[in-house]
Order: C-alpha cells, then structure tokens, then sequence
C-alpha cells in the first residue's frame, strides 16, 4: 500500500517534502494562530466564566415572585422606585442588587448565601418591608470573574437602578476598587475577607459627610480577624513552626498573609513556603518541597476543588503532621473525599453566633432549600437586615441616603433591634437604632468592618464540628483600633 | 526528597499530557486542523467513566473502557457535525469553529452537568523505596528515597500502552500507513486509492479514545467537572508544539518535558516563585522553538 518512504511517525509532512496540498498551513501560521488563539483563551476573552445570567431562584428555590427575589432581565430600571417618600407617596418596590458566585469555582457557597438572603427579603416583608415597600433582589451571575462582575454591577446600577449591592467577593472588588467607587453606591458584601478592606471601606466615622466615604461594607469579619483567631489558636496549642501551601488568586494569599501576620509577630516561624497554582492534576511536587522542612503544622490555603487534590496526595504520600485549613474547606466533601487521614484538621471560621442568630436560623431553615449554612450565611442576612434598615432609617432609597444611614442604623448608641420588624417599629417611634445581626452584633467600623468571634472546627467522623470559641475580646488585642 | 521523586512526578504529570498530545497532534497532522475544543473531549470521557463507575458497580477498568468509547463516539460525532461539513474551508475556519464548539460543550456540560464537582472513587497504594542510598551533590540529592503510588503507576502504564498501540497502528496496520500517507501528502493518498474520509474519521476515533483516556485519568487523579480538560489544553498544545506539531513521538517528548520542567520547578525555584513552574515550562517552550522553530521531533512543515 505505502511504502516505507515514511520515515518516521511524524504523520504530516515531517519529512520535509514540499507538499503540493495548498489548504496546509505551514508551522509559522500554526504557531501564529495557536498562540493567538491561546493568548485570547488566557485572556479571558473565550472564558465559559462571564456572560451568564442568572434570576432571583437560582440556586436558592423559590426565591422569586413570592418573597421579592426577582429574576428580572434588567430591561430599564423600572424595578426600582428611585425610593423618594417626600410627598408621602413611597416607592411599591424597592430591588437590591446581588451579583453572585452561581458557577465558578466558588459556586458551592452561594446556595446558603442565596437562601439567606432570599430568608431576609421575605423576613422583610413580612414585617411591611422598607418603607411600606417591597423589597426585591435581583442576582446575576459573575462566576467570581472581575470582568464579569464589572459588567454585573454596571447592569444592576446603570439598567436596573438598584440603590445598593449585596455582594461581591475580594477577588472582584479589589481589582475593581476604583471602578466601584465611581459609582457612589453602597456595596453591603457578606463575602469579602481581605486584608485590602481593612482601611478601605465605610463612611470613616462621618455619616453625613460622603466626601471621605468609601462605598463598600463588609457584614462578615475580614481575615485580619478570623485568620488571627486561627493563629492565637495554633501558638495556643504549641504549634510553633509552620508550613504553608497556598495558591496565587488574592483571597488565598489574603488568608495566608493574615495568619502570618498575627503568627510570626507572637513567635510563631514559617518553615517554607510554597504557592501553587489552581487546578493543578497533582500537588505533589509542591508538597514534597514543602514537607523537606521541618515543621510542626501546615497551613492550607486553596480552593475546594485544588484542595481536595493536594490533601489527597499528601495522604497517598503520607506525609502526616497537623493540617490547618483555611476556612472555606471546612466542608464535609473535603472529608468524603480525603479520607479519614483528615480528621483532627481544623480551620478558623468567622463565628456563627451573633446575638440574633436564633432569629436567622429559624427563619432560614423555614425557606425551601437544604443548603448548608457556612460562614457567609449568617453576615448574607445581616447584609440585607442592616441595608433595609438603612433605607427605613434614610426614608428614601436612594445610594447616598442609604450610604449615610447603614452607620447609625448599625453601631452602638441606640435600641438595640434583632430583627427588622423591630427596627422598623423602633425608627417609626422615632428612636436611634443599633441592629444586632445574626452572625456579628454588626458594629460597624469606621472603615465598614465587623469584628467577632472566631469558632475552630475540626474535621472527624461527623464531619467538621466546633470544638472552640476564640473570642472575639482575645482577638481585639493583636487587631490594632483603626487599622480595621 | 530527592531529584528522582521529582522526576517521577514529573513522568505521571507528562503521562497524562502525553496521552492527549498525541490524539490533538494526530488531528493536527492528519485532519489539518487545530482542535481547540479537545479539551472538552477530555471533559465528556471523564463525564463518561465517572458516570460508568457509577452505574456500574464493576472493576475500574470498565469505567476507563467505558470512557474511551464514549470519547471514540463523541469525537466522530462532533466531527461528523461541525467539521467534516466544512473540511474544504481549510484549517482557521475549522480552528475558529473548535474554539466555538469549544464554549458551547463547556457551557453545556456545566448547564446540564451541574456546578458541584464529581470525584470518582479509588483505593491508593503507596509503594515505598525509603532505602535508596542519598547521591548528593551540592544542595540536590540525585537518588534519596521515593515512593510511588498505584495512581502513578497506573498512569504510567497506560501511558505506555498508549505508546506501543499507536506505535503498532501507525506502523503495522494498512489504516496506520494509511494516516502517515494521508499526513505526508493527502493528494497522493487519494490517487494511490486510500479513501481518505475513512481514514480521516478513524483518526477522530483514535484522538476521541485518547482524550477519554487522559480525560478519565485526570478525573481519577483530581475530578471530574466541566473544566477537568480545558484547565489541561495549553499543556497538551504545547506538548504538541514543542514535540513539533504532527508528530506523536514529538508529542511524546514534548509531554514528558513540559512535566518534568513544571516537577523540577516548582522542587528548585525559590520559595516566591514556586507558583510559576508553568511559566517555566512555557519558557521552555519558546527556547526550544527559538532554537528548533520545528521542535524537537519535527521538521518545519512548508506550504506547498
């Protein structure tokens, strides 16, 4: 048939014989188009992450027509009432905006975070919402992508007219910082932990004067605090030196470097240090380097996903010593998958145990949904509570009135409210308020932030259970006043 | 741990591109065309053996048997209707489709296939050889004690099984000699008499087997999602490339270069730059073609 002309297994064209087929594209071009094409698909510009919208229910049931979420495509800002009470004709509906992590690979928190606050809106509600208004969410898809999430929070504020965000992640907001501050709209977040937001963020103290205000609010503690509380508990329990795998997007290096901070400055060394990128098939280059040194624990900093591989071949290599989890993989898969050489690892949490979370818990687990609560579930509540607190305080819905508001409505000084019921009814009688959230009392700082507890779960049979409390009183003391 | 653990390391990690590399540069060769939705075909044959393992509580291998049909059936499918209709239109036509095909099966998948990750479930074993002598020299240790686990050597096998079968089909059967006649001059091989449709359609076959394989493998090893392969194309490109495009012992080598640089670097680079052993591996690359714009196994092919 063929000849042994063929003189190689190179199966096109290697043989260096001009070919008289004029559709081949010889290497120059392959290589010119491969590399474009490869440049275009690590840009971003040919990512499956952005593009994807998604309505009020998705992942969180019926969060639709019934308690306010809307689904709304966006088509003109006639979902929102601009809010102005003067006159006494209030707004029928006020919507808020929720840009969320729907896929990507952080998608398996938002389903607590969507339940949560589809609970609050219809919490809200049923107490006559703010003033005497509806309220409605409409959630977006960003896949925790920045560029998704500029163009998401452009299309919830410029299209749909909401006067308030209820989400974005430090991945989204710090690369966007300025973009965001442009809009002069109040972003009330349950997801971001990073250092960044320690100074960034809030109304500095001076609520009626927005000319020094920074329009983001964190209604979860930022890692400053929880990675804090996770190294005063590993200094705690003689775990002096320390090594650290982490991945290279900002909210894993955030934890690593907030744990850091607070563990070498009280005696704590880093044995070695390895970064790695995501969604590696296998960590167990970087993990032999790692355990070459001589350490008491290691601290993990990774996606769940990137996780659960590296975790898997340090159990095949049996490495053994004491993990340390950074937060968001105190999840049950990451014990199904890994095994029971897991168990006794731990990881600090931002505690669960605001002084209204009963008032949460019962309203959340009254929701259609099974979704399990983690640590941004609770302050996904109190982000909704404390913004439509905002707007009842303000008597209009609008970004500055809400921006100037969400301070007073949140910090010591007045009645202390739990619920938006009473908080409506405490601001009708015309007294000052002070909400008390569900997973922080939510005293805002000048700079927008929450301080609490820190809660240690640790991984066994049953899952992660807390085993420890880290208040949030032995925390303060390495978080210095007005550097959070 | 020594130099020799990184080097096994890198050997499982270049297994795994290696196996893919050589169904993408068998498109390439053979087909004409840059498949950039090859990804996906890994993506689907781990879809495939995961769901295999599931449903069918049997032995793993059926999963993985599973998973190279199911790669086989997609690959001619998708070829058959989005590719060979318009196989005249020449390759950036066809490389701009497999780029769209490519987000609509990602996109799909993860519609359809839900957001949560799937693992299929394996028993590990680790071997250990803990009494290999240390051969130091300076700061690196050439030999130390190593360990393998059933997962490598899974992976490496069928790594070289993969070898030999397409080695033995490219060289022994009338349908291999025919590929190699087709990818060295297609018009010749027509008039010789070699229905070049059939043979273009066992090669999506053979790189549809492949990429289930390497698809199923990764899945093993991390998960399955709609990701499992796109994360992996621009190593399995670059093996390609680096091998020299059309060659699947070029692809071979290119594989096992590329994972043995993103190993060893990620051993040897300082501890700030540890997240940078891709980087290193694509530097590699552009080096390489710098010196030999063929890379390593080819020779430059010219347009007639």
């Amino acid at each position: 048939m063929v000849g042994p002309s063929f003189n190689s297994w190179c199966v096109r064209g290697c043989i260096g014989m001009p070919s008289n087929t004029n559709e081949r594209v010889n290497r120059r071009a392959f290589l010119t188009v491969a590399g474009s094409g490869g440049i275009v698909g690590l840009s971003g510009c040919v990512s499956f992450g952005g593009g994807e919208e998604s309505g009020g229910d998705d992942g969180s049931g019926d969060g639709s027509s019934g308690d306010g979420s809307s689904d709304d495509d966006g088509s003109g800002d006639d979902s929102t009432d601009d809010g102005s009470s003067d006159g006494g004709g209030g707004p029928d509906t006020i919507a808020l905006g929720q840009p969320a992590s729907l896929s990507g690979q952080w998608d398996f928190l938002q389903p607590g975070v969507s339940q949560a606050t589809d609970a609050a809106v219809a919490h809200i509600n049923e107490a006559g919402g703010p003033l005497d208004a509806e309220l409605e969410v409409i959630r977006r898809d960003t896949a925790v992508d920045p560029q998704e999430a500029r163009t998401v929070t452009t299309q919830l504020i410029e299209n749909d007219g909401v006067p308030a965000i209820l989400g974005l992640y430090s991945s989204e907001i710090n690369p966007l910082w300025d973009f965001l501050q442009d809009f002069e709209v109040p972003i009330v977040t349950p997801w971001p932990g990073s250092t960044f937001l320690d100074t960034r963020g809030g109304d500095k103290a001076t609520p009626e004067d927005l000319s020094d205000d920074e329009w983001v609010w964190r209604t979860v503690v930022g890692d400053t605090v929880h990675t804090s509380g996770s190294a005063v508990y590993a200094l705690e329990n003689d775990l002096d030196t320390l090594g650290v795998l982490n991945g290279t997007t900002e909210g894993e290096r955030s934890y690593v470097e907030g744990f850091l901070s607070v563990y070498e400055d009280n005696g704590g060394t880093v044995a070695e240090r390895v970064e790695v990128e995501i969604g590696n098939s296998s960590y167990q280059s970087a993990l032999s380097r790692l355990f070459d040194a001589d350490f008491d624990a290691f601290l993990v900093s990774l996606p769940q996903e990137s996780a659960i591989t590296a975790l898997n071949d340090w159990s095949d290599a049996g490495y053994g010593r004491q993990p340390i989890l950074s937060d968001p993989l105190a999840q049950q898969a990451v014990i199904d998958q890994v095994g029971s050489d897991i168990h006794g690892a731990w990881a600090g949490s931002p505690g669960q145990s605001g002084p209204s979370y009963d008032t949460f818990e019962e309203a959340y687990s009254g929701r259609d949904g099974d979704a399990e609560i983690n640590a941004w579930t609770p302050p996904a509540w109190d982000a909704t509570i404390v913004t439509a607190l905002a707007i009842q305080r303000a008597g209009e819905a609008t970004p500055e009135a809400i921006q100037r508001n969400l301070g007073p409505v949140s910090r010591d000084g007045g009645t202390e409210v739990h619920t938006f019921a009473e908080g409506k009814e405490a601001l009708e009688n015309g007294e000052e308020i002070s909400y008390q959230g569900s997973a922080t009392p939510v005293n805002f700082t000048q700079h927008g932030n929450v301080f609490g507890s820190v809660t240690i779960s640790t991984a066994g049979e049953n899952g992660f259970e807390a085993t420890s409390e880290v208040p949030a009183e032995d925390i303060r003391e390495y978080v210095a006043e007005g550097e959070y | 741990m020594g130099l020799l653990q990184e080097a096994i390391f890198g050997v499982v990690t270049g297994s795994y591109i290696a196996i893919a590399a050589i169904g993408f540069t068998l498109i390439y060769g053979i087909v004409n065309m840059i498949n950039f939705a090859y990804g996906e075909y890994l993506t689907l044959g781990a879809f495939v053996g995961f769901f295999a393992a599931s449903a069918v509580p049997g032995p793993l291998p059926v999963a993985v048997v599973a998973a190279m049909i199911g790669g086989g059936v997609v690959s001619i499918a998708l070829a058959r209707g989005f590719f060979t209709p318009i196989n005249h239109t020449g390759p950036v036509p066809m490389l701009l489709t497999s780029i769209g095909l490519g987000i609509a099966i990602r996109n799909a998948i993860r519609l359809f296939g839900g957001r949560s990750a799937r693992y299929i479930e394996t028993e590990t074993a680790t071997f250990r050889f803990d009494a290999v002598p240390d051969v130091p020299i300076g700061s690196v240790d050439l030999l130390g004690g190593f360990f393998v686990t059933s997962e490598h050597l899974t992976v490496f096998g069928s790594a070289v099984a993969v070898f030999l079968a397409v080695h033995l089909l490219l060289t022994r059967t009338d349908v291999g000699i025919a590929m190699r006649a087709m990818g060295d001059d297609e018009s010749l091989a027509r008039v010789r008499g070699i229905d070049t449709q059939l043979i273009r359609d066992s090669v999506w076959v053979l790189a549809g087997v492949l990429a289930g394989l390497a698809g199923v493998l990764m899945a093993i090893q991390t998960n399955v999602s709609s990701t499992t392969g796109y994360s992996h194309i621009l190593q399995i490109l670059s093996a390609a490339i680096l091998g020299g495009a059309g060659s699947p012992y070029g692809a071979i080598v290119g594989a096992y270069v590329i994972g043995l640089a993103l190993a060893i670097s990620t051993a040897f680079l300082p501890s700030s730059m540890t997240g940078l052993s891709s980087a290193v591996a694509f530097a590699i690359l552009i080096a390489v073609l710098l010196v030999k714009p063929s890379g390593i196994a080819g020779t430059e092919v010219r347009e007639a």
